[in-house]
């Protein structure tokens, strides 16, 4: 995948994809770490899908603080440059690097993924989960522009979930979520895996369980693009939120729901414009802290390092950002 | 078409722009009060969106019949004694230009985008004549060599010390840079006032036209128009052919949609103009180019507009209103304005420099800048999928024309 008119960023992220079935192209082994001590069962009807952006979140992290770096530093000289050629000449050995992030910190980023389980057998739901075996769902492919790739990955995936026998697919991440409910069903034939996302199923059946958080807190809630505009999830993480005892929700007066500011990194826009994704990061954060919330709240991998970067960069002290599923498991009577 | 700028001169345009503090500055004082006026002219007129619903149908129907609409509006036109013509390229649409004109004449100007998408005011200058922007902000933006920033608001990006600045050197008189914004607009009245009525030719847009009369309609709030069309002997109107919708109760429709989401409940003025200025006061003789032109020519620019219809996806891109609404919704557009574009902006912005301007490689630039992040078509009156557009877009960039 070698279009000139494409920028590096993307085809690094699609080489990845279709040489490890993951955006970083790094071991499969690596991303589903976080499922250890889950014992979750590897074959069942309905699966948890996981999906790179948590997974590999720590990495991602990482690469984008990099590429902002190398961004700022030589910005218009240098970029755009094909990732593997970037890594070579600072003399980078990213697959090392990643691994090194994960040894070295406590905090994977994949925190929501274990939560979600967690959140999901509370609720009598025992998914399962494909760990190695999980396809990657190719959306990076879709949204730089190699519809052929994405469509072959697309039919590639769906045999590898149905020979697993799954019928029921759990979504968390919301681009892989879209993918599999929405893009998936176009380019595959006789499509028939359900598709639903995590939040959708919690709404559901939450409301038999009391929700207590275990302080006080103001929290406003980022809507990430791909939720709100392509699956319309707007009304459920509200109603979740306004449902848990110590939280108090205050959201910004026109940028929410449907009119959400975008975080910056959309569609691998962090790749291609990292000093620039900073930019539209630091606009969120400031968007969003007017509303005077502690806690900020989204639900998308991509989003929530977005804002946390906006935040460092604004030199925002005792704001925190937590994931939609972290808030429900710790609101969740032990 | 030239090639434009690489990738790395793109992006280095834009991260200067978004590290630019007064023009962030100005644009988020623009969004704001963009926002609020919609708003209300919104909640005032809430039949709007329901209208909006029905204009996207009126396009939806005229858009694929657009060389036919034009042939009807030119027979319209010529009955109503004024000249029509279709222009298959840009360059065919400046030379019919530049043969009405001539050279050495003193032309003025109201705001047009298809104007912008031409070159045409370079063009005319090229050619000798002497030529007035008379838009204020266009008129801002000549005087500074600069290019619009936004399709109705060109020097959005100007913070009025900047145009105190320039009106000084301009005008030859002292404006002091905290001079009220009221001096400014009138200094520029009071330097273009005489070149309304000295100009041999004036020369507008459209912001949509019927078919069955000939007539365009031209909104406006400055009376620049009003005037540049009125007073001078000959007014020459460049119309891109995707505004054309059949009929006179249709276009009216389209103009109230795009006013109300270009922020105005109401603008101070809506030209309808279709045919030079006639009378029949003496003897019942009807004789042309009373106070008003006598000569009136409209030129339907094609310039690509039907191979873009041909594209299933892309097409939509030609049911803009330009009403702009969806520029204030983007959050790249929010820190770099028109940098983040072409001709025309943001991510509709590339669908056009990839089709009508043929132009692959600035097209790719402002495709894979777009985030996809859907608000525009919240925003927007017609519902235009610019997400959508942009991945086939990329798609089409990525993997070639053919499937």
């Amino acid at each position: 995948m070698s279009s000139e008119l494409v920028p590096p960023g993307l085809t690094y992220l699609a080489d990845n994809i279709a040489t490890h079935q993951n955006i970083l192209g790094v071991g499969k082994a690596q991303g589903a770490r976080w499922a250890q001590g889950l014992d979750l069962p590897s074959q069942a009807e309905t699966v948890f899908f996981a999906g790179c952006g948590y997974q590999y979140s720590a990495q991602l992290e990482r690469l984008t603080s990099l590429a902002r770096n190398v961004d700022k530093s030589i910005i218009g000289a240098e970029l755009p440059m094909r990732f593997a050629r970037f890594q070579k000449k600072l003399g980078l050995n990213l697959p090392g690097i990643y691994s090194s992030v994960l040894s070295g910190s406590n905090e994977s980023g994949a925190e929501p993924l274990k939560a979600a389980v967690k959140v999901l057998r509370r609720l009598d739901i025992e998914p399962g989960y494909l760990a190695e075996n999980e396809p990657c769902c190719g959306a990076p492919l879709h949204h730089a522009g190699f519809q052929k790739k994405f469509a072959e990955n697309a039919r590639q995936a769906y045999q590898q979930l149905k020979s697993a026998g799954v019928r029921r697919v759990i979504g968390i991440v919301p681009y892989c979520t879209h993918a599999l409910a929405r893009l998936f069903p176009l380019y595959v034939d006789g499509y028939d895996l359900e598709v639903r996302h995590f939040l959708e199923v919690v709404a559901e059946k939450l409301p038999s369980h009391k929700l207590r958080f275990p302080r006080k807190v103001k929290v406003t809630y980022h809507d990430p693009c791909q939720l709100v505009r392509y699956l319309s999830v707007i009304e459920e993480p509200r109603r979740i939120l306004n449902s848990i005892e110590n939280i108090e929700l205050v959201e910004t007066d026109w940028t929410r729901g449907a009119w959400a500011t975008c975080c910056g990194g959309g569609g691998g826009f962090e790749t291609v414009f990292p000093a620039l994704s900073q930019v539209l990061a630091v606009n969120r954060v400031n968007e969003l802290m007017e509303t005077g919330a502690d806690v900020i709240v989204t639900h998308c991998p991509g989003c929530v390092m977005q804002l946390k970067d906006g935040l460092r960069q604004l030199k925002i002290k005792g704001v925190e950002v937590l994931d939609l599923a972290q808030v429900i498991d710790l609101s969740m009577e032990k | 078409m030239k090639k434009s700028t690489d990738f790395k001169s793109y992006k280095k345009e834009i991260m200067g722009a978004a590290r630019n503090e007064r023009l962030r500055l100005a644009l988020s004082r623009a969004v704001d009060s963009f926002r609020n006026n919609v708003k209300n002219a919104l909640e005032k007129f809430p039949h709007t969106a329901d209208l909006a619903e029905e204009v996207l149908k009126i396009k939806e129907k005229a858009v694929p019949e657009m060389e036919n609409l034009a042939r009807k509006a030119i027979a319209s036109v010529e009955e109503n004694r004024g000249k029509g013509y279709i222009a298959g390229t840009a360059e065919e649409a400046l030379k019919i230009i530049e043969d009405i004109t001539g050279t050495g004449k003193l032309i003025v100007k109201g705001k047009s985008m298809t104007g912008e998408e031409i070159g045409l005011r370079e063009y005319l200058e090229e050619k000798g004549n002497e030529v007035y922007e008379t838009d204020l902000g266009e008129f801002i933006i000549q005087k500074l060599g600069d290019r619009p920033m936004h399709i109705l608001s060109p020097a959005i990006h100007v913070p009025r010390e900047d145009v105190a600045r320039l009106f000084t050197e301009v005008m030859g008189h002292e404006i002091a840079p905290n001079a009220e914004i009221t001096d400014m607009v009138a200094a520029a009245r009071e330097y273009l006032r005489d070149k309304f009525f000295r100009a041999d030719i004036g020369i507008s847009g459209a912001n949509v036209v019927a078919a069955e009369t000939g007539t365009l309609f031209i909104i406006e709030n400055e009376g620049n128009i009003r005037l540049a069309t009125g007073a001078p002997p000959v007014h020459i109107a460049l119309v891109g052919m995707e505004k054309l919708v059949p009929t006179l109760n249709e276009a009216y429709k389209v103009s109230e949609v795009t006013w109300r989401y270009a922020n105005y409940t109401v603008p101070s003025y809506v030209n309808l103009v279709s045919g030079p200025s006639k009378t029949g006061d003496i003897e019942k003789v009807t004789t042309y180019g009373v106070h008003g032109p006598r000569e009136f020519h409209v030129i339907f620019l094609d310039g690509g507009r039907t191979k873009l219809a041909e594209y299933p996806k892309l097409r939509q891109a030609l049911y803009c209103l330009r009403c702009g609404g969806c520029l204030y919704e983007c959050p790249v557009f929010a820190v770099t304005a028109g940098h983040f574009g072409d001709k025309y902006f943001t991510g509709i912005g590339a669908v056009w420099a990839a089709i009508v301007n043929n132009d692959p490689e600035k097209a790719a630039a402002v495709a894979y800048t777009c985030l996809t992040c859907g608000r525009c078509r919240e925003r927007c009156p017609v519902k235009i999928d610019v997400p959508e557009m942009i991945i086939e877009l990329r798609k089409l960039l990525a993997e070639g024309e053919k499937d």
